[in-house]
C-alpha cells in the first residue's frame, strides 16, 4: 500500500475560528430529537432556543434524509426554508442530521397524535407495507454501462465523527462495479476531517484521526470485496478549519478518484 | 495471533474456479473458523450411539426412500415435505448415511418429519425410546459440554429442555483465509452453567480458544429463498457497507442468510462445517457427496400442508402464500413487504368466506378467516420498533412506527430479504428470557452469560452501549463487531407448527409464547383477538 501522509492544509490558520457565526437563516446545534407520531408515519422535530424545527418523516432506507434515533443527541446542520410548518414545526430543508454515537437517555420524548399537527401531505412511504417501491427509488442502482472514461471521481459524505454505514453500500457498490468495468489499475483515497461551525459560534470538530480512517476504511472495503489488483494510494486531509456554518456536513467525506 | 496452517489431510480441491473477484485462490481450503472447529471435534468423545427406526423418527442409514410428498401430524395439522425432484433414493444417500464417526446424518437434526428442522418434543421422545443413546446426544455438541457423563438428562439439559446443540466458534474470530480478526470488543465469561465456555479444553481459555453457543437446528428446505441472489445482493452489506462474504468458488456476493451468523456463504460450505461439527467427519467432504447434498436441500420444500380446523392448505384454491406446492412455484428474491408480492398472500376465499349452513364449513371457514386477519396483523398492524440494532439504523429512525414485515420482509419466508442479522432482543440483555433469580425458585440458569466490553475507540453499542451482556453474541462472534453482538439472522417462517421452540435459542416455547415476547418487547398491546389471528396464521405456514 502506498500511504502518502499530506500535510495539514490549513487554509485560513487558527484565530480566525471562533469570530464567525452562520448566516441567520441556519440553524447548526446538538439536541435531543423528539418524535411525533401523526394519523401516518411520524415526524422528527428538534427544539433550539426555544424553537421548534421540523427536521424529517419517517420513510424508509431509500430515504436521502433520515430520521435520528431517540437514546441519541443528533446534531442538526439546517437551512431555515419558506415552506409552511410542518408538525408543528419550522422547516429545515436542506438538513443534515448527524447522530451523535454515545448514548443519551434523556432523549426519550415521543409525542402523540395531534390532529393540528398531522402532515399537510401524503408521506411517500406509508408506516407498513409499502405500494410496491420504494420510497426514493431503488437503494442500490446498477451502473448505465455508458461509455468509460479514463477516470472517474466519487464521493462518500459522511455523519459526523462516523466512518461508513448502511447507507454507504450503495455509492461503496457504484465505485466497485465501475473499478471492475473499466479494469481500473488505481484507485486514489482521499479522507476528509472537517467540523461544523454551531450557530452559537462554536466550532464542533471531528475526532482528529477521522480523516485518515475514512480513508483507510474504503481502500479495506473495496479490497475486502474483492478488487485487489488495482494499486491504492491512500491519504487524508485536515479541512476542520473551513467549517463556516453552511454545507458543512458536505466537508465530511472521502474522494475516491478511480483510474484505468 | 499466528495464522491458523491447519489443512486438511482430506478433501478434493474444490477447483481453482476464482474468477477475477474472488480474493485468493480456494483450493481446499475452508472458511477460516472451520479448521479450529475440526480441531475440538477431533478431540471430543464418540460414543457407541445407535439410531433404532420409530415412527416419524428417520435414522441414519434407514434406507427408506422418501417419497415426493410426506405429510407428518404436527401440533395444528400436518407438516408436508415435498421433493419437488420426485421420490428420494435415501441409501447411500449423504444427507441420509451417517457419514461422520459419530453415529449421525444430517437427517438426524434436520428430520422431515419436524419441517427439517427438530422439535424438542421430538428430541425428548427420542431420549426416552433409546434411554439417551441416539447419537443426537453425541458429546460434541449434544451435551451441555463433551466431558459431562453420558445418559444423565443433566449432561444433555438444554437440548432435552430447549432443544439446542452446541455451536462453537473459534476466538477471536477468524477470516475466511484463517487469519485472525482483531475484535472489536473483549468477552467475559460471567456465567458458564454447562462447564464449557471455562473448560480447560474446549473453552475460551484452552489450547483452542472457542466460545461456545447454544442453538436451535434450522430448516434445511425452501432453500432457494434464503440463498437467493436477488433483491439487496450486492458486494457490499445493506446493513452496514461492509464487504459481503462472497462464494469462494464464484467469488460472488452471498445474501448471508444461512446460519443465525451467517458464518457460511453457501450451503456448500455449509455442509462442510457441518459434517466437521455435527458429524464429526474428520475433513472436507468430497465434492460428489457435497453437490448430492446440495442438490437434496435445493430441490426440497417444507410447509404446513393441513390445518386442524381450516383444513387443506394445498388444495388448488388455497391462498398463494400457503402449502409447498406453492412454496415450490413461487419466486425468490422478491421483497414481499408491500401490496404487490406480499410476504405470504393470502385470497379473498379466505379473507370473507361465504357463510355456510354446514356448521362443519362454517367452523372451517372462521379459521381460515382469522388465519387472514392473522395475515393482516402482520402486515399491517403498526407498532413501535425500538433499539433494534441493524433496523432502526439502516435508515427507519429510532423508533420507527412500523409493523411484523418490515423485518420479516422476504416473498414466501418472512426472513429479511437482504442480509438478515438483527439484534431483536432474543440474546441479549435486557430482553433476553432468564431465569427469575429468588429464594423460592430452585432453577438455575441454564445459558451461559458473556459480558461485552466494546473496545475504546470504536463507538458504543448504539443502544446498549460500552459494556453489556448477552448469552450468544450471534453474528459478532464472527465479524468481532460490537454492534453485532446479539444481532441473529432471522429464519424462515415455513412449518413452525412442527419445530417448537423458537428463536435461535429456544426461548419461545410455542407461538404463543413468541408473540408474547414481542408485545413486551415492543409494548404492542394486542388484543387477544388479534393474538390468536396472528397465531393462527403463523400456524399455517
Ligand atoms: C447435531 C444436529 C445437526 C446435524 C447432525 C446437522 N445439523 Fe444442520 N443445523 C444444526 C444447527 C444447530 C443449525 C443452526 C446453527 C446456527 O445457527 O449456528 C443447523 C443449520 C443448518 C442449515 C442452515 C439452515 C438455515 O436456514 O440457516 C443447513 C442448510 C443445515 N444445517 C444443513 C445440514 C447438513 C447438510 C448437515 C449434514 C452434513 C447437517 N445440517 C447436520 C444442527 C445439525
Ligand atoms: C426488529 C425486527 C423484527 C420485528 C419488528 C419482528 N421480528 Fe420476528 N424476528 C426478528 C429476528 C432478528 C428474529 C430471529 C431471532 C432469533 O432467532 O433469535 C425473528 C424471528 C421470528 C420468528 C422465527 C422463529 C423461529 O424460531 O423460526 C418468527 C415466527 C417471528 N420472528 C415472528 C414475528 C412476528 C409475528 C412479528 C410481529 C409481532 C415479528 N416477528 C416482528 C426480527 C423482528
Amino acid at each position: 500500500m502506498n500511504r502518502l501522509l499530506v500535510t495539514l492544509a490549513l487554509v485560513g490558520s487558527a484565530g480566525a475560528v471562533m469570530a464567525a457565526a452562520p448566516p441567520a437563516n441556519h440553524r447548526n446545534f446538538v439536541a435531543c430529537p423528539i418524535v411525533r407520531d401523526t394519523s401516518t408515519v411520524p415526524c422528527w422535530l428538534a427544539e433550539y432556543e426555544g424553537e421548534t424545527y421540523y427536521l424529517t418523516i419517517q420513510t424508509d432506507v431509500s430515504a436521502p434524509v433520515n430520521p435520528p434515533w431517540l437514546g441519541h443527541k443528533v446534531l442538526v446542520e439546517g437551512t431555515i426554508s419558506d415552506e409552511p410548518r410542518i408538525c408543528g414545526g419550522i422547516v429545515l430543508k436542506p438538513v443534515a442530521l448527524s447522530v451523535m454515537q454515545e448514548l443519551d437517555g434523556s432523549c426519550n420524548t415521543m409525542l402523540p397524535a395531534e390532529e393540528r399537527y398531522n402532515l399537510p401531505f401524503e408521506p411517500p412511504r406509508p408506516p407498513g407495507p409499502s405500494k410496491g417501491r420504494l420510497a426514493f427509488g431503488d437503494p442500490v442502482t446498477q451502473p448505465k454501462s455508458e461509455q468509460l472514461e479514463t477516470s472517474k471521481s466519487f464521493e462518500l459524505r459522511y455523519e459526523f465523527d462516523s466512518l461508513v454505514m448502511f447507507r454507504h453500500a450503495q455509492p461503496l457498490q457504484q465505485i466497485f462495479e465501475y473499478a471492475r468495468q473499466s479494469n481500473a489499475t488505481r484507485v486514489q483515497i482521499t479522507g476528509y476531517r472537517a467540523a461544523s461551525l454551531l450557530s452559537n459560534g462554536q466550532l464542533m470538530q471531528e475526532d482528529k484521526q477521522i480523516g485518515r480512517r475514512r480513508a483507510e476504511q474504503v481502500a479495506e472495503l473495496l479490497r475486502g470485496a474483492g478488487l485487489t489488483e488495482a494499486q491504492y494510494e491512500v491519504k487524508w486531509q485536515d479541512e476542520a478549519q473551513r467549517a463556516k456554518g453552511v454545507a458543512d456536513a458536505a466537508m465530511r467525506r472521502v474522494q475516491v478518484v478511480v483510474s484505468r | 495471533m499466528l495464522k491458523a496452517a491447519v489443512k486438511f489431510a482430506i478433501g478434493i480441491g474444490a477447483g481453482l474456479l476464482a474468477s477475477a473477484v474472488s480474493a485468493a485462490p480456494t483450493g481446499d481450503r475452508v472458511a477460516g473458523h472451520v479448521p479450529k472447529q475440526n480441531q475440538q471435534a477431533r478431540q471430543a468423545p464418540i460414543g457407541d450411539s445407535k439410531s433404532p427406526p420409530a415412527n416419524r423418527w428417520w435414522s441414519p442409514g434407514e434406507g427408506t426412500p422418501l417419497a415426493p410428498l410426506v405429510p407428518y401430524p404436527d401440533s395444528f395439522g400436518q407438516v408436508g415435505v415435498l421433493n419437488a425432484a420426485g421420490a428420494i433414493e435415501t441409501r447411500g444417500h449423504p444427507f441420509f448415511e451417517p457419514i461422520g464417526t459419530n453415529g449421525r446424518a444430517c437427517v438426524s437434526c434436520h428430520q422431515p418429519a419436524n419441517a427439517m428442522s427438530l422439535s424438542v418434543e421430538m428430541i425428548q421422545r427420542r431420549w426416552h425410546e433409546t434411554q439417551g443413546k441416539d447419537p443426537i446426544f453425541a458429546p460434541i455438541d449434544g451435551m451441555n459440554c463433551p466431558d459431562l457423563p453420558p445418559g444423565d438428562p443433566k449432561s444433555h439439559s438444554l437440548l432435552l429442555e430447549r432443544g439446542l446443540f452446541r455451536i462453537f466458534l473459534p476466538w477471536p474470530p477468524k477470516a475466511a483465509d484463517g487469519s485472525s480478526i482483531d475484535p472489536e470488543f473483549t468477552i467475559e465469561v460471567v456465567r458458564d452453567p454447562t462447564g464449557c465456555n471455562l473448560h480447560p479444553k474446549y473453552g475460551l481459555k484452552s489450547a483452542n480458544p472457542m466460545v461456545s453457543v447454544y442453538r436451535r437446528p434450522r430448516v434445511a428446505a425452501n432453500t432457494k429463498y434464503f440463498t437467493h441472489n436477488g433483491f439487496g445482493v450486492f458486494s457490499f452489506i445493506g446493513k452496514n457497507g461492509l464487504p459481503a462474504t462472497r462464494d469462494p468458488e464464484t467469488g460472488l456476493p452471498s445474501s448471508m442468510n444461512i446460519l443465525s451468523d451467517a458464518r457460511q456463504p453457501t450451503l456448500k460450505t455449509q455442509a462442510v462445517e457441518a459434517a466437521i461439527t455435527h458429524l464429526q467427519f474428520d475433513g472436507k467432504l468430497d465434492e460428489e457427496r457435497l453437490a448430492r447434498i446440495v442438490a437434496f436441500e435445493s430441490q426440497l420444500y417444507t410447509a404446513q400442508v393441513s390445518h386442524n380446523v381450516a383444513g387443506s392448505l394445498i388444495e388448488a384454491d388455497a391462498p398463494p402464500g400457503l402449502g409447498v406446492y406453492n412454496l415450490a412455484k413461487g419466486r425468490e428474491g422478491l421483497l414481499g413487504n408491500n401490496v404487490t408480492n406480499f410476504v405470504f398472500p393470502m385470497s379473498e376465499a379466505w379473507q370473507k368466506p361465504a357463510p355456510s349452513s354446514d356448521p362443519e364449513i362454517q367452523r372451517r371457514n372462521e379459521m381460515r378467516a382469522s388465519i387472514a386477519r392473522g395475515h393482516d396483523v402482520f402486515m399491517f398492524r403498526t407498532f413501535w420498533i425500538k433499539d433494534a440494532m441493524h433496523l432502526n439504523t439502516v435508515g427507519l429512525g429510532n423508533p420507527t412506527k412500523r409493523t411484523c414485515s418490515t423485518c420479516h420482509g422476504m416473498h414466501m419466508m418472512g426472513m429479511d430479504i437482504v442480509n438478515g442479522w438483527m439484534d431483536l432482543g432474543t440474546t441479549n440483555l435486557p430482553w433476553a428470557r432468564e431465569e427469575p433469580l429468588n429464594p423460592w425458585n430452585e432453577r438455575k440458569p441454564q445459558m451461559p452469560l458473556f459480558k461485552i466490553t466494546c473496545k475504546a475507540g470504536v463507538p458504543p453499542h448504539p443502544f446498549l452501549g460500552r459494556v453489556f451482556y448477552t448469552q450468544d453474541p450471534g453474528r459478532g462472534l464472527i465479524s468481532g463487531k460490537c454492534n453485532d453482538v446479539g444481532a441473529i439472522v432471522m429464519q424462515q417462517f415455513r412449518g413452525l407448527a412442527a419445530r417448537a421452540p423458537y428463536f435461535s435459542n429456544g426461548s419461545a416455547g410455542s407461538l404463543r409464547e413468541l408473540v408474547d415476547f414481542y408485545d413486551r418487547r415492543f409494548n404492542i398491546g394486542y388484543t387477544d383477538q388479534e393474538r390468536d389471528d396472528l397465531i393462527n396464521f403463523l400456524s399455517a405456514l
